[in-house]
């Protein structure tokens, strides 16, 4: 008796998923929304924000002047996750551009902020709270 | 959220007010911010047309909607949004029902904050709904009120409160309840009206919401009056082109994925939004173009633009 009634409620779920047309709906989700369109954007525009600045030349020299391999740097950043890179260029943007003498103050502030996150990710210290930490160096 | 009179409470709690502003002001929580009208505002201000409904016991939040709903063309009695805004188990209704309540109506929920804007779409005759608290902060009464108006010389706010229509509150008083949510404010605007000071990120936002709504021809046109102010805004046009495919229009959906990916051609993403809106017009060959357009580009989607191409080319050889 269990069997048979088993054997009907099998038949019935098969009959049912094969009725499914699959295509069709998986076809309306190959539209990518608006949502995922800007955040990819941001990211990307913000990854290619702290690029640039990492390849800027006074930047580079500041970092070797500060023990920090540029190249190493250029890895830590690739390596952070979009909301993590999302907050780091929101605090590149809170910094006027440098250059003058007032710019030069806040270019190291920059700086001792960079140096606290490669540390932080490093293990070495504890300051930023979105630093996951990991098992040191890759 | 007991409807009653302001100025009665105030009174009668006056000093206690005094005592305790004191007491924060030591230690620095209390910042007051000045009123001040943006240059060439008319010094006094009554935004017409917002009508009143006096609130119920709680419903303040559905009140203070359907006034600002009201305002902006759609007529709705509090009651009526009542099921979609209010949560008996809280006793109020929290911002982000407010906000899902007003794009469910196909308006732009857009939220401010400080006074500076406030009084800057005041001058520009658009009211805003306000939280306040009325009562302290280890005693909170939140109240939702709409502002319709100020009178700078009085040095006063206007507001529909309560069972009050065209109540006048001091800047001060205003400021010392509204501070408390941390001058929170919403404009509920059509979706072809730009507030005062707009932000392009936040003006998107809200047009996003209105797609995640189902409201796609509101959201149309909340991304068409985003391109007058920011005729270059990718994620805009890639907005418009997923709500006119929404609404089946693919041909002008077509036109603005093109239009994006001229803005950004090294990304992928229109092309893909591109492919498949080109694949339902029946054009096949450029469907599978535009595909192939976007898996060369890559980037991190690169997996679902491969996707799409293998799912065109196999109904393709159908």
């Amino acid at each position: 008796m269990l069997r048979a009634t088993t054997k009907v409620v099998s038949m019935f779920v098969i009959f049912s998923l094969l009725m499914f047309d699959f295509t069709v709906p998986a076809a309306k989700a190959r539209m990518i929304d608006t949502e995922t369109a800007i955040a990819v954007m941001r990211h990307q525009d913000d990854r290619a924000r702290i690029a640039a600045f990492l390849e800027r030349q006074d930047v580079q020299q500041a970092m070797i002047r500060y023990g920090v391999d540029p190249d190493e740097a250029k890895d830590r950043v690739a390596s952070l996750t979009d909301s993590e890179v999302r907050q780091l260029a929101q605090a590149m943007d809170k910094l006027p551009a440098g250059g003058d003498g007032v710019g030069a103050v806040l270019f190291a502030l920059l700086l001792v902020f960079f140096v606290l996150l490669f540390t932080d990710i490093m293990g070495y210290t504890d300051v930023f709270p979105f630093v996951h930490k990991g098992s040191g160096r890759k | 959220m007991i409807p009653g009179d302001w100025a009665g409470n105030l009174r009668v709690t006056g000093p206690f007010v005094f005592a305790i502003l004191l007491f924060l002001a030591g230690c620095g929580t209390i910042s007051r911010q000045a009123m001040t009208l943006p240059e060439s505002s008319p010094p006094q201000v009554t935004v017409a047309d917002v009508p009143f409904y006096p609130q119920e016991e709680y419903q303040c939040g559905p009140a203070a909607l359907a006034m600002a709903l009201g305002w902006s063309g759609v007529t709705v009695k509090p009651a009526e949004l009542t099921p979609e805004v209010y949560a008996p188990e809280r006793e109020g209704s929290l911002q982000a029902d407010l906000i899902g309540g007003a794009r469910r109506h196909g308006r732009i929920a857009y939220p401010i904050s400080g006074s500076e804007q406030l009084l800057a779409e005041l001058a520009a005759h658009r009211p805003v709904i306000v939280l306040v608290n009325r009562g302290f902060f280890w005693y909170p009464e939140w109240h939702y009120a709409v502002a319709i108006g100020y009178d700078q010389p009085a040095g006063e706010i206007i507001l529909h409160s309560g069972v009050t229509p065209h109540r006048a509150l001091s800047y001060r008083v205003f400021d010392n309840l509204w501070q408390r949510s941390g001058r929170w404010g919403l404009l509920v605007l059509p979706p072809d009206v730009l507030p005062v000071n707009v932000k392009e990120e936040d003006w998107l936002a809200a047009a996003v919401g209105l797609e995640r709504a189902g409201q796609y021809e509101a959201a149309e046109t909340a991304y068409k009056t985003a391109l007058t102010r920011w005729p270059k805004s990718f994620g805009t046009l890639i907005g418009l082109g997923n709500s006119r495919y929404q609404r089946g229009e693919l041909a002008g959906a077509a036109e603005a994925f093109r239009r994006a990916a001229a803005i950004r051609p090294a990304d992928g993403l229109p092309y893909n939004n591109l492919a498949q809106a080109l694949f339902e017009l029946g054009r096949e060959d450029e469907a599978i173009a535009a595909a192939k357009a976007a898996v060369e580009r890559g980037g991190p989607l690169k997996k679902e633009f491969e996707q799409t191409l293998a799912e065109i080319e196999a109904k393709a050889a159908r």
